[in-house]
């Protein structure tokens, strides 16, 4: 059986304004697979993402489970897409947690009841119960990104893409985040700059920089060729270094 | 950061707080109505308004130095608007031909318990329940949706324009010991220019997240309100004691 892929991009561009941010971008990513996309700030990762759900429309192609997204497919497109984004505070615009929950799946056309179960099932797998009635104002930070992801699973989505999930986090809070999102039944795409998580948990990833893809292929291959790491600004080997200091 | 001075007492346990919030906002306004209606100079019914209103906190287990606090807040409006008439009577120089008599400052004695009476109404109403709820009532009762909608996105985002103030006032006082050199007005010019433009860049993005939630223009509703028989006997007695004073005394 041939590879069914779940976001098939080819010669996306991209300018805001006469600024390029995305330059004849083409990527593949498998259904089920956990897609990391690393690269130097203002590469352009994160408009890549905006295109994935059709926020942002460039020149190019992209297509989601073969699905081509234009104007006609976005309520389609937006079913199967769930965008995690970086500052919670983007995200949570509703008076309570639970409401902001409810939010997507509502507007799925899920009924009240159907919508309530959601937010139960969606709180409980995020460890936030009890959390139903506060303002998204009076939570942790930590509080407020589990939230921001559950307002997002709640759609059930085919595919998560996360902006910067990892930043601001505490270690162990990057590393729950990241048996959440190993324990997704979805395809996952990580946006990041810190490139040690990314690589921790996903399969392939795609090192973007200057608005264009200039290498994919899984963690281990990656790493292998250091020099074009340091070239991004994206090399390990200065974590590896404090490790050995560190007697780690 | 954490806020508390906009819903601090809005969880209290009373029998207030139980009402249905469309019962507080259509009671509560009525009374506010019934209070600014009357007439000029007006001054012993206030006396048994005041005994309702006392009556009122009494149930909703509010602290009277909070609603005081808030009192405050509005007082130096009320007291201009007070404070105005015998003022102008005697910077007229009228008093010399004797007329700024007694009525004037019951005139105005009655202008400061109508305005006290009302404020003291609409700080119980948005004490007495949580900002969400009422802004529920509000949709129920069928007012426009974009003036829901508009409040329900300002009380969201009060707090993060206020946390945006609090960190550009951080990120501008650490870096200037004593005076602004280059001239206090172009700092906080700078500063508001600033708060307003993240502001902005932020509802942007946030509108970018609810379309990608799939919003198509309107708040769908998630949790139901229920008018039940307290309700009722509530705005039964409240508002027969308002008209009551109106209409006897
Ligand atoms: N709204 C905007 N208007 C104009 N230019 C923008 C806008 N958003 C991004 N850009 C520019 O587009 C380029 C790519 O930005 P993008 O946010 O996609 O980068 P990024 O890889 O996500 O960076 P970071 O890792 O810092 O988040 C940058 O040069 C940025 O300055
Ligand atoms: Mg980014």
């Amino acid at each position: 059986m041939p590879d069914s892929f779940a976001v098939e991009v080819k010669d996306l561009s991209f300018a805001y304004g006469k600024d390029p941010a995305l330059k004849k971008v083409s990527l593949r990513i498998r259904s089920g697979e956990r897609f990391g996309i690393i690269g130097p700030s203002g590469a352009g990762k994160s408009t890549l993402l905006l295109h994935l759900n059709g926020i942002l429309s460039g020149d190019g192609e992209v297509k989601i489970d073969g699905l081509p997204v234009t104007k006609k497919s976005l309520p389609e497109i937006r079913r199967k897409v769930g965008l995690v984004f970086q500052n919670p505070d983007d995200q949570l615009f509703n008076p309570t947690v639970e409401e902001d929950v409810a939010f997507g799946p509502l507007n799925l056309g899920l009924s009240r009841e159907e919508a309530g179960t959601r937010v139960r099932e969606t709180l409980k797998q995020m460890n936030l119960e009890g959390f139903e009635n506060k303002a998204s104002h009076h939570l942790s930070y930590g509080e407020q990104k589990r939230v921001a992801l559950a307002t997002v699973l709640a759609m059930q989505p085919e595919l998560v893409a996360f902006d910067e999930p990892f930043s601001n986090l505490d270690p162990a809070m990057v590393k729950h985040l990241i048996e959440i999102i190993e324990s997704l039944d979805a395809t996952v795409i990580l946006v990041s700059q810190q490139i040690l998580p990314v690589m921790a948990c996903c399969h392939r990833l795609a090192i973007l920089k200057e608005g264009q893809v200039i290498g994919v292929g899984t963690p281990t291959e990656l790493a292998a060729d250091r020099g074009r790491l340091k070239e991004c600004g994206l090399d390990v080997g200065f974590f590896c270094s404090i490790c050995k200091k560190l007697n780690l | 950061m954490k806020h508390d001075y906009l819903d601090k007492y809005s969880s209290l346990d009373s029998v207030l707080h139980k009402l249905d919030p469309r019962t507080k906002i259509v009671c509560l306004f009525s009374a506010v109505i019934v209070v600014i209606s009357e007439p000029r100079g007006e001054t012993t019914a206030f006396l048994f308004y005041y005994l309702i209103l006392a009556a009122l906190l009494l149930a909703s287990r509010i602290p009277v130095s909070f609603l005081l606090k808030r009192c405050l807040i509005a007082s130096p409006f009320i007291l201009m608007a007070a404070l105005m008439l015998p003022v102008s009577f005697l910077l007229g120089g009228e008093s010399a031909s004797g007329n700024l008599n007694i009525g004037v400052f019951v005139f105005s004695l009655s202008i400061l318990l109508k305005a006290y009476a009302a404020i003291f109404l609409l700080v119980l109403l948005t004490s007495t329940d949580k900002f969400h709820r009422l802004l529920k009532g509000m949709r129920r009762m069928h007012l426009p949706n974009i003036l829901t909608m508009m409040s329900a996105l300002m009380y969201r985002y009060i707090f993060i324009i206020n946390d945006e103030r609090l960190k550009t006032n951080r990120a501008r006082d650490s870096r200037s010991p004593g005076r602004f050199r280059s001239g206090c007005i172009k700092v906080y010019g700078n500063q508001t220019a600033k708060i307003f433009l993240r502001s902005w860049k932020r509802a942007q993005t946030v509108y970018q997240s609810m379309l990608s939630r799939g919003f198509k223009g309107d708040f769908p509703e998630f949790f139901r309100l229920q008018f039940k028989l307290p309700d009722m006997v509530f705005a039964v007695i409240m508002l027969v004691c308002f008209v009551v004073v109106r209409v006897f005394i």
